[in-house]
Parts: C-alpha cells; sequence; structure tokens
C-alpha cells in the first residue's frame, strides 16, 4: 500500500525540486556567456590594437558620445586596407603570406556591401545600455567586453546578467533603481 | 509488504521519462540563442550622424493644405517621429495629431512600393523605365492628336514651387493649369474675405476679443488654420476670468462648438438667418424686434436668445464673428458675418487682413472640380493626372465621378496610396513622400517653409517633379531655366540666393522672402451672390431629418483613413474609433425607441441608404442627425478599406450637391439633404474608450464660472461646491489655509486631511513613506535611495504634470503624440479581430474594425476623457469638460502594493515604474488603479509572427528605439517619458552640469497645440510646473483616495452670459 502512494507523492516531490533546480539553472545558464561565433570575416583585435596600437575609440567612434558604440563602416576599414592589401610582405620575422581575411574585405567593399557581423554582446530589448555613460565614468571597455584587445576570435567573457550589472553599480555608487536601465 | 502492480500512480519509468524530457527541453530553450542577429555597418558612414544619437531636420508638413513646420527626429536613417518646429510662424512648436501620423503614410505597408501599370484590368508591378515610356508616349498621342488642351491634371493643394512648376509644366504641353483641390477648404470663406478684404484668409486675434461668435465654424477641427486659431482661442482662454466668452451657432455642437460657453442650436442653414437679423439689427442700432422674430421662426430658436445673443453682440467689443456652415449659403453667410464684423468693428482689431495666412491662395473651387467632371463624362479629355487626391472618395457618390473617369482613355496617378481613384488609373508613378521630398510652401507673405527629405526614400518612389521633368525631356520639351536637369536644381534656382542660401536657412527650416516667378494663380471668378429667399434651402426636401454631414476632426478629408494611430484615436466629441455612427438627440432617440448601438438605416432622398449604429449625443438639434465624414473607403488600404461607411453616398443627385450660392465660394455643401431613419434589426458594439460620459460626482473635470469682477466660483461638477477660488497665483495662500495654520500649530498633517491641503502629494514624503523608508523615520544605515542624502541623488527630484483644463481643446494631438513617442501598438484593425479566438467573444465579430476596443483593449496611455454637465433633461445648455488622463503618477499607488512580483513600483525620483521583464500579468495592478490608466497586452501586438502585429513592414521603422516594444501578457502605462527624463540626463552628465528647469519636455506636453500640459521637476521651483502647481485652480482627481498623484489639473473656466438672465442660460451654472 505504501509502496502504491510512494509513487503518486514522490514524482510531484520530485518534481518541485526538479523544477527549482532547473529555474535556477536556466536563469544562469541563459547567458550565452563564451559565445565565441564565426564571424564572416577574421578580425582580429590582437593586431589592431596590441600591435598596431589603435585605440578602441577609432572604429567604435561613439562609445563615448551616443549609447550605441557604432560599428565602424566598411569605409572606415577601408581607410587602411585601400593601401595594406591582402598580400603581407614578410615582417617582423613572418614570412610573406596572403591575408584571406582582408582579401574578404576588399571582396565585400569592392561589392559595396558592409560586413555582416554576428552580434555577440546583446542586453535584451527592455534594457537601455548607454555605452556613453559608462566610458566617460571610466568603466573600460574590459570591463565589460573581457580582455578584447587579445581576442583573437571575439567571445562573450562577461554573463551580462542583471545580477551582473547591479553588483558593479552598487560597488561604483552608480544609480541601480530599476527605471535607471529598464524602460 | 507486498508488490502492488497496478499502480494508479504515474510509474517509476514514466516519471524519469517525464523528468528527462522536461529538462532536455528546458535545457535547449535555456541556452538557445535563437536567431543569429546581425550587426550591419554602414557602408560609408555619413557625415555629421552618430550611431544611436536622433539627427533632426525641419521641414514641412503636408497633410493639409496649412503647411505647418515640422522637425523630423531621425534615427539611424529613419524618421521616427515628428514635432512642430518651434520658429515656424503657423504652428509655433505644436502639431495635430493628423500632422503627426504622416509617419504612417511614409511607412505605409499598403504604399505603392513601385510604378505600376494596367494590363489585363489589373494594376501589375513595372520598372521606371518601362512606365516613363508609356507616360511620354500617351502625352505625346495626346499632344499630336491636339486634344492636349483637354488634359486634366487634379493636384492636391500646396503653395509654393511645385504648383507653380507644374502649371509652367503643362502649359509648355500644351495642357491647362492644374485644379488644387482641397475638399475641406472654406472656399465660400475665402471668396467672401476676398471681397471684403481683398486676401483669401485674415489671421483672427482671439485674445483680443471679449465675444467670440462662431456660425458654424470649427476654427478647432478643421476650419482654416487650425493650429494657429487654437493655439490663439488656448492663449485667449487662459485669461480666465477676462477670456473672452464664445458662443457657438449651429445645428451640432462640434469640438469646437463643445469649447463654447453657449450653443445656440440653430437649424442647419439657418445661421444665416440669424446673422441677417443681427445685421439688420445693428443697422437699427440696437435690435430689430422683427427680424429676431423671423430669424427665431426660420432657425428654430428662441426670439428671447436670439436678442440676448444681439444685445451681447452689441455690448461686446471688440469680438470676433465667424462664418463657416457647409451649407448651401455659406457664401452669403461669410459675406454677411464680413460685413457684421466689418460694422461692429472687429476688422483691425480682431480679424487682421492686414497680417494674412496664405496657405490656402489658390484652392480651386468645387465648381470648377465638378466641371471638369462633366468634361471627363463627355468624353473630351484624352489624358488625366491625379496628384495626392482622391475625387472619387470625396466626390458625393451621386456626381458619379467613377463613371465620368472611366471614360478617360489614360490616367495617370502619382498618387501614393492605393486609393478609389489611383485604383481606377492606367499607369501609377507613385511620388515621394512629402517627408522624402523637397519643395516649399508660403505660409504667410514674406516667408518660405522649406521641405527637405529627411530620409531616403522607403520605396522605389520618384518626386513627381522629376517625373515631369523627365518626361518633358523625353518629349523634347523644354520646361524650366536652361539646363535644370533634376527637380532639386529648378527648386534651388527658385530660392532667393540659391543653394548657399537655402543650406544656410534649412536647419530653422524657414526662409525670409518670396520665391522667384512666384506665382500669380488667377483668383477665382465669383459674381456677387444674389440674395436668395431666406428658408433654409434643406426645408422642401423630404425626409425626417436634416442631416449634417462634417469632416472629421481626425481623419480630415477621408486620407487620414490609412493611418492606423488616427483611426485608433477616438473622435474627439463621440469617442468612437474605426466605426461611423449617426448622431441622434437623446429625446429623438428615446422616441424612436433607440439606444446607442442600434443598427440604424439612414436613407437618403433617392433611396440612397447606409446602415450604421446610432451613437445618441446630446449635442445635435432634435430634428437633425449628423454623421462625419472620413470613413467608409472601398479601397486605400488594410487600415481603410470597408472601415465605416461614407455618409457622401446619401446624396442623390448631382444636383442636391448643389455649390453654394451658385457660383460663389464654390465649395460642396455638405449639409444639404434630409434623410429618414429606420430601426433596422441588429445591434453593433461601439468602439467607444468611454465607460460614461456623466461624472456622477466624481470631480474628476471640475470647472470654475467667472463672475463679473473678476472672481470666479466652483461650478457643478466639482466635489466643493461652495468653494470660493480667487483668481491667479496671489490668492493662492487664501485658497489653501489648512497647511498653513497646521503647520504653526506644528500639528502632524494626517494624509486623510487632503481637502486642505489640496497639493500634500508632490513635495510630501508621501512617496518616499509608500516605500517605508524616510517618513517613517527609520533611515537605514547605508541610506536607501529614497532619501534625499542618498548620493544617487534621484530622490530630489519629483516628477510631475499639470494639465491646465482652461487651455485643453480636447483635440487629441497628445494621444498620437504619446502612440508615437512610445510605440504603443493600435489594435483596432479588421485584422487584429480576435473574434473567434475567445470564447467569450461576442457573436458576429469576426474581422469587424474596433473589436479589440469594444472588449476595452485599446492601449492608449493617455486617454481625453470628455464629460457633460447639464443638459440631462435634452436641453441645449451643457457644459464639456475634456479631462486627459494618464497615469497620475502617485506617490502613494494603489497599483504598487499589490503586485505580487514587485513589477510595479514608485521610483526614487517619483515616478510609477512598471518594469516590463518583472511583470507577469496578473493584472492587479489595473485591477487597483481608481484611474484605469494601465493597459494590458493581450496579444502580442509587438511580434511580428502574431496575426494582431500592430507594425506590418515597414511600419516598424518609425518605432521609437529608446523605448521598449512590450510583448504579449506585460502591463503598460505611461511612464512619463522616462526615456526622455533618462535621455536629458545622459545630456546634461555629458556637459558637465545638472538639468535646467524646463529643458525637456515629455511628448504629449509637447505637441499640445492648447499648451495645456506642462512637465517638469516639482521639487525644483525653477520648473514652469512646479509653480502652476501651486495655482489656486489645481486640483488632483480622486485626491479623497490618497493617492497624492504627481499630476495637477487646473480647474477650466466657464463664462457665463452676464446679465440679468444670465443664470438661465449660461452654461455649467
Amino acid at each position: 500500500m505504501t509502496k502504491r502512494k510512494k509513487w503518486t507523492v514522490i514524482p510531484g516531490l520530485f518534481t518541485v525540486a526538479a523544477t527549482a533546480v532547473l529555474l535556477s539553472a536556466y536563469s544562469g545558464a541563459s547567458s550565452p556567456q563564451g559565445r565565441s561565433p564565426k564571424q564572416p570575416l577574421p578580425f582580429p583585435h590582437p593586431v589592431h590594437v596590441q600591435t598596431l596600437g589603435m585605440n578602441c575609440l577609432y572604429c567604435h567612434f561613439a562609445a563615448f558620445k551616443s549609447p550605441d558604440p557604432g560599428m565602424p563602416a566598411v569605409g572606415t576599414c577601408m581607410g587602411c586596407h585601400t593601401v595594406v592589401r591582402e598580400q603581407r610582405p614578410a615582417l617582423n620575422g613572418r614570412l610573406a603570406r596572403k591575408s584571406e581575411g582582408i582579401a574578404t574585405l576588399i571582396r565585400y567593399a569592392d561589392k559595396k556591401q558592409p560586413v555582416p557581423w554576428i552580434r555577440i554582446h546583446k542586453v535584451p530589448d527592455y534594457v537601455n545600455f548607454p555605452h556613453m555613460r559608462h566610458v566617460n565614468a571610466g568603466v573600460t571597455c574590459q570591463t565589460c567586453h573581457g580582455q578584447i584587445q587579445a581576442m583573437a576570435q571575439v567571445y562573450q567573457a562577461q554573463s551580462l546578467n542583471m545580477g551582473w550589472c547591479v553588483t558593479c553599480h552598487v560597488e561604483r555608487k552608480a544609480r541601480y533603481d530599476c527605471s535607471v536601465c529598464h524602460y | 509488504m507486498s508488490e502492488q502492480p497496478e499502480s494508479t500512480g504515474v510509474r517509476r519509468r514514466e516519471f524519469l521519462k517525464i523528468l528527462g524530457a522536461t529538462g532536455a527541453a528546458t535545457a535547449t530553450l535555456g541556452c538557445g540563442t535563437g536567431d543569429v542577429e546581425r550587426l550591419i555597418p554602414y557602408l560609408i558612414h555619413p557625415d555629421q550622424t552618430v550611431p544611436g544619437v536622433s539627427s533632426y531636420y525641419a521641414t514641412t508638413c503636408r497633410e493639409c493644405s496649412n503647411a505647418c513646420g515640422v522637425i523630423a527626429e531621425v534615427r539611424d536613417g529613419r524618421t521616427i517621429k515628428l514635432e512642430g518646429n518651434p520658429d515656424h510662424p503657423l504652428n509655433r512648436g505644436a502639431l495635430c495629431a493628423r500632422g503627426q501620423a504622416a509617419l504612417q503614410g511614409l511607412y505605409n505597408p499598403d504604399r505603392y512600393r513601385g510604378p505600376m501599370v494596367r494590363q489585363g484590368g489589373r494594376l501589375v508591378p513595372t520598372t521606371w523605365d518601362q512606365a516613363m515610356q508609356l507616360l511620354v508616349q500617351r502625352i505625346g498621342e495626346a499632344r499630336a492628336g491636339g486634344r492636349a488642351a483637354n488634359a486634366l491634371f487634379l493636384n492636391r493643394h500646396e503653395t509654393g514651387s511645385f504648383a507653380a512648376f507644374l502649371d509652367s509644366w503643362l502649359s509648355a504641353m500644351g495642357m491647362p493649369p492644374a485644379l488644387s483641390l482641397d475638399v475641406l477648404a472654406q472656399t465660400a470663406v475665402m471668396e467672401a474675405n476676398r471681397q471684403s478684404y481683398g486676401i483669401a484668409w485674415p489671421s483672427l486675434d482671439f485674445g483680443a476679443a471679449r465675444l467670440i461668435v462662431s456660425f458654424g465654424a470649427d476654427f478647432l477641427d478643421d476650419w482654416g488654420a487650425t493650429i494657429p486659431q487654437q493655439l490663439d482661442f488656448a492663449d485667449a482662454r487662459a485669461k480666465l476670468a477676462t477670456a473672452p466668452r464664445m458662443i457657438y451657432i449651429g445645428p451640432r455642437r462640434s469640438l469646437t462648438g463643445l469649447n463654447a460657453d453657449e450653443w445656440i442650436a440653430c437649424k442647419p442653414g439657418a445661421e444665416l438667418a440669424i446673422a441677417r437679423a443681427l445685421q439688420s439689427g445693428a443697422k437699427a442700432g440696437g435690435g430689430d424686434k422683427a427680424s429676431v422674430e423671423q430669424a427665431a421662426q426660420q432657425s428654430g430658436v428662441p426670439a428671447a436668445q436670439l436678442q440676448r445673443l444681439a444685445a451681447e453682440i452689441a455690448a461686446s467689443k471688440p469680438s470676433l464673428l465667424l462664418a463657416g456652415a457647409r451649407t448651401a449659403n455659406a457664401s452669403e453667410l461669410a459675406l454677411t458675418i464680413n460685413s457684421l464684423n466689418q460694422s461692429l468693428g472687429n476688422v483691425g482689431a480682431t480679424v487682421k487682413p492686414t497680417s494674412p495666412i496664405t496657405s490656402f491662395d489658390g484652392t480651386t473651387p468645387a465648381a470648377e472640380l465638378l466641371a471638369a467632371v462633366e468634361r471627363m463624362r463627355s468624353g473630351q479629355v484624352p489624358i488625366t493626372f491625379v496628384r495626392g487626391v482622391n475625387p472619387a472618395f470625396t466626390i458625393p457618390r451621386a456626381v458619379d465621378f467613377a463613371g465620368a473617369f472611366a471614360r478617360v482613355p489614360f490616367k495617370v496617378a502619382f498618387s501614393s496610396y492605393p486609393d478609389e481613384t489611383s485604383e481606377m488609373c492606367d499607369l501609377v508613378l507613385p511620388d515621394h513622400h512629402p517627408l522624402e521630398s523637397w519643395g516649399d510652401a508660403t505660409p504667410v507673405p514674406g516667408t518660405i517653409g522649406l521641405q527637405q527629405p529627411t530620409m531616403e526614400p522607403v520605396f522605389n518612389t520618384r518626386q513627381t517633379a522629376d517625373v515631369l521633368l523627365l518626361a518633358a525631356r523625353s518629349g523634347g520639351v523644354a520646361v524650366g531655366a536652361g539646363a535644370t536637369t533634376t527637380w532639386r536644381d529648378l527648386f534651388i534656382s527658385r530660392i532667393p540666393g540659391g543653394a548657399a542660401a537655402l543650406t544656410a536657412a534649412l536647419p530653422r527650416g524657414l526662409m525670409p522672402g518670396s520665391l522667384q516667378g512666384a506665382p500669380s494663380r488667377r483668383p477665382a471668378v465669383a459674381p456677387a451672390p444674389t440674395p436668395s429667399p431666406l428658408p433654409p434651402p434643406t426645408e422642401s426636401a423630404p425626409g425626417d431629418f436634416y442631416l449634417v454631414v462634417y469632416p472629421s476632426s481626425v481623419l480630415g478629408d477621408g486620407s487620414g483613413a490609412n493611418k492606423p494611430w488616427l483611426q485608433e484615436l477616438p473622435d474627439p466629441v463621440t469617442k468612437i474609433a474605426w466605426q461611423t455612427w449617426v448622431e441622434i438627440h437623446p429625446l429623438t432617440a428615446a422616441r424612436l425607441g433607440i439606444e446607442s448601438g442600434d443598427l440604424i438605416r439612414v436613407s437618403g432622398p433617392g433611396g440612397k441608404a447606409v446602415e450604421v449604429p446610432a451613437y445618441v449625443y446630446l449635442g445635435i438639434r432634435q430634428d437633425t442627425v449628423a454623421m462625419a465624414f472620413g470613413r467608409g473607403h472601398s479601397a486605400y488600404g488594410r487600415y481603410a478599406k470597408d472601415v465605416g461607411v461614407n455618409p457622401l453616398d446619401l446624396f442623390a443627385s448631382g444636383t442636391d450637391a448643389r455649390v453654394a450660392g451658385g457660383g460663389g465660394g464654390g465649395g460642396f455643401a455638405w449639409t444639404q439633404g434630409r434623410v429618414s431613419l429606420a430601426k433596422s434589426d441588429g445591434y453593433m458594439h461601439l468602439a467607444t474608450t468611454e465607460g460614461s460620459a456623466r461624472q456622477h460626482g466624481r470631480g474628476i473635470g471640475r470647472a470654475l464660472t467667472a463672475l463679473a469682477g473678476g472672481t470666479m466660483r466652483e461650478a457643478a461638477g466639482g466635489e466643493h461646491g461652495e468653494e470660493v477660488a480667487p483668481t491667479g497665483e496671489k490668492g493662492a495662500q487664501t485658497a489653501r489655509p489648512g497647511k498653513a495654520s497646521a503647520e504653526q500649530a506644528g500639528a502632524e498633517t494626517m494624509p486623510g486631511d487632503a481637502s486642505h491641503d489640496f497639493l500634500p502629494g508632490l513635495r510630501s514624503p508621501l512617496a518616499a513613506d509608500a516605500q517605508g523608508d524616510v517618513a517613517s523615520g527609520i533611515e537605514r544605515k547605508e541610506g536607501g535611495m529614497y532619501s534625499s542624502q542618498h548620493w544617487s541623488g534621484m530622490a530630489k527630484r519629483r516628477w510631475a504634470m499639470t494639465i491646465d483644463l482652461a487651455r485643453c481643446t480636447g483635440c487629441s494631438a497628445c494621444v498620437t503624440a504619446c502612440y508615437a513617442e512610445n510605440n504603443i501598438p493600435t489594435t483596432g484593425a479588421p485584422y487584429q479581430s480576435t473574434a473567434g479566438l475567445s470564447r467569450s467573444a461576442t457573436p458576429g465579430h469576426t474581422g469587424l474594425p474596433g473589436s479589440n476596443i469594444v472588449r476595452g483593449r485599446e492601449m492608449a496611455w493617455i486617454r481625453l476623457e470628455r464629460y457633460y454637465e447639464g443638459g440631462e433633461d435634452g436641453t441645449s445648455s451643457f457644459d464639456t469638460r475634456f479631462v486627459p488622463m494618464l497615469c497620475q503618477h502617485c506617490g502613494n499607488a494603489p497599483c504598487e502594493p499589490v503586485c505580487p512580483v514587485y513589477a510595479t513600483y514608485h521610483s526614487p525620483d517619483g515616478l510609477n515604474v512598471q518594469v516590463y521583464n518583472r511583470c507577469v500579468g496578473t493584472r492587479y495592478c489595473s485591477n487597483n488603479c481608481p484611474y484605469k490608466v494601465r493597459y494590458f497586452n493581450w496579444f502580442g501586438y509587438g511580434e511580428p509572427h502574431r496575426a494582431q502585429y500592430a507594425w506590418p513592414e515597414p511600419l516598424h521603422w518609425q518605432l521609437n528605439p529608446d523605448v521598449t516594444v512590450r510583448g504579449k501578457g506585460v502591463m503598460e502605462k505611461c511612464t512619463f517619458c522616462v526615456q526622455r527624463i533618462r535621455e536629458a540626463e545622459h545630456r546634461a552628465k555629458a556637459e558637465g552640469r545638472t538639468l535646467v528647469p524646463d529643458e525637456f519636455t515629455v511628448a504629449c506636453a509637447q505637441a499640445c497645440p492648447s499648451r495645456a500640459i506642462t512637465f517638469g521637476d516639482a521639487a525644483d521651483a525653477g520648473w514652469t510646473v512646479a509653480q502652476l502647481a501651486q495655482d489656486a485652480r489645481a486640483y488632483h482627481v480622486f485626491e479623497e483616495l490618497n493617492t497624492y498623484t504627481a499630476v495637477v489639473y487646473l480647474k477650466k473656466v466657464n463664462h457665463p452670459a452676464l446679465g440679468p438672465d444670465a443664470e438661465a442660460v449660461g452654461g455649467g451654472t
């Protein structure tokens, strides 16, 4: 008799417990942290930032004055790559080679098509993240984007979950009222 | 213990299977990244734009003839919002609902996406090359056949370069000048003005008048330069006790009529009889008893009321008399009123011909259009061009425009939308939308209003001027100056100062001067009207009731019907959306056994009939019924087709739609027939946003009555009937004795004592008390955000709003502004109808427009409530209160404590915040809101794959990127435009300063053409709103509920007739 009851009641308890576990796992797992999709062309941040010493704001020029940091126009890329073509000479101990990435870029430019980058860092539509407020407050790019200057292929370094945002807001004494970001 | 093999419960294996499947599903859902989102950069970055930051372009609105100045907000290449240009001499920063909805014309999903040609009886897409070839060929044939002189160009009326260019193009082609059409133009009044003053439209000074008398002139609906008139009228009314009194004379109280202090309900067409009686009375020098008696008989108005009117006009100088009835004797009425204004000394004082408005110069009278229709019918016309007008809809059906038009062998439409006329055409060459075009307008003499493209064309369209230039060049005809090949070059060559001057002037959208070679359009030839015998011409017509057809103040000439914002905007008078109704007086309705919503068969003289629901309306004569014009399209896209009916279908014959004054002004006489009513079987739920037209003593819209000597007294409808409130801020202290004395005594102010202290919410700690932090004295160690000492500083502000009901005219421009700013979905389109999906749906609702509104599912965050005071017995003396109702952002909000998930809460800066991502849709908050200003997303209006999607491609291009598009099952409401607050804070922070008082405002306040709404920080005395909230007229709605609202209303002021018998007739007392 007890056995019969056991398998009618215990599943209920199991279900509740499992739901709780799954929900809590869900809230963590819902972040695409670590996602690193293959981009239409391999843009190497290390070469541009670390080797050549380019400032982030050269390409993402609106990051300090707009909610949207801006993706560089193909024309911006071609500003350099009209000269820096796909045939790379031997330099700094590297052999001369052909850069497939630059070749792809030039093909896009010749076809007058923008590069369809795959978006990696995204907060939901109901979150307003004004880049300029963060940049001007001294929050470095790396705080949210990780060691992006060293990423040969960009990945999402942080979870970008709300708890992660709020922790920083509280620590840095930034406003953390809901309506600061959610509207 | 024995095994029980037959267990009724879930077995272990099954359970594990279920558990596994659930877990897998959750894991998949949780980890799935969904669609890959792309970041598409520019190819070449445009100069001077920053992604995510708006650019602003000054241009000209072309939704009606007025041509107001607008500033288009453009974000990342898409125009997302239109606001009035503060520098423009006409609209001075305001913009009406129709003007704002121009965006939904630009992004209309039913717009022609490219040129179309008729093949096998259908319009099929073609290329511009082929279309141009056909156009050139057919023009060439007409010219070769020597029939070009009979060609016809029906153009939307607009002032400026294009009209002049068009006429020069037509003359180069050997064609007659274009007909410049505006079906709403008051041609009778304009013709009278030309005779009296030599100009078409004088500016009117409402503020200088002591008495405004409107003879059917709906100057707040569609009569003349509506926006400047509304601005001036509201300014005049803001003088409170010394403001001009207003009397409205007409068979139906329009929106303008509802703003009047007194309504003289005369028979249709009898405005003239009253005007003549006044004229002869003025001549006789103090009342002509016999003519008043005669006018009383003809107009159905008591002689005493007319006598008093005459006396009042004689006593109140200067006054402002306006004529505007759309009757067959409109020209005579306008001339009579002009001469009355002259004899009363109003010309120069309130009527100012020296500063004319030129927007309407050059409109073609309807008589000329009717003659052109007859030419088409006779088969003389070889080719007809139509641009921006829809005569197949706006001309009474009895004229049979369609039949005549069909006889034209080649018909070309330059229209943007598949309307009734363009659908009949053989070739469609869609014009750019005005927001994609170059052009100009001449709103007032000496000023050029500039029109520039605000974005790249949405579709494969071409500006008509360029098409015409190309056609001329291909046909070997020289048009324009020398080598100019594009309209833009030609346009620039006409601008005084050329390209440099244009570049300098474009940021403001205006430049002084007049155009090179400005057109001297011939004034309409007008023989002086012969005075006709007086009985209203409708008297002899058969039928039981006079029919008044009036243009909808929201949809205009019907061109607004394909814009869902305008269809969804409740009519300012009846509060009905998406439907056509017939207005019937309550006593008449009771006599006939009719109730609102009963289907009524309205039959015209020739047996033509339409079936519409009844709307029982106090503001109409008992012997008259009224219907709005604007709906009832048989084409014109998904939002207009088969929505409502067209009352012009009722007119029996062409002769019935007679032209006013027999060649006077020559406008259509819309009020000219009689109809009979029959109750038919059936009932249609009215798609109305109104619960009750009465306040039931709730004191929502309160008013003061102006008394002699500049004092005011509480009018009926308020709760404190005996309260005496002196005028102005000076009296504020005496009106609020409670607070001062209580503070002096050191007594604690209890929330329940609100009636003595009518503004506690704005600065009291009550807002914080709702959070239990500050007022309770429990300062948490780290200091809550609600503490004014908190480092975030948010609690230092209290965002608040005042709404001045003395200014508000109920025009509803704020509602559309809110839709545009806050991504509010429209829910009433036929395709969004959900009947059949729900078992509780009323039968017979399938596909009906407005069925979501019938079920109370409208989403308008700001609702314009309209209440009547008085007139319960069916008399004409009732007062109307317009109350814009939006989230009151209560300091002690009933919605907040009932939310089980804290999705709504009070922010430290005084906002009642709705957090969409927390909301689970219990709707407890809406249930607990005494103001009923919370709206629930019953369907996925914002989700493209849902049937109820409110923004079909490319309508969603308009969406404001700063505001979340809400999903299904989420509650939403007014946010006080929090995105604008945050944007201003960002800007201030970037510039290293704090907010400057009045540096920004919310969308509704920005648009308001009455300047009734003021927004700001009530905690900072520098903001205007902080001062206005202290006004003696201020009150909170439902103050007794201790909600401590942040929206403060200022009482309306009524102006009853001052005199011995004033109490008997004065409105609202």
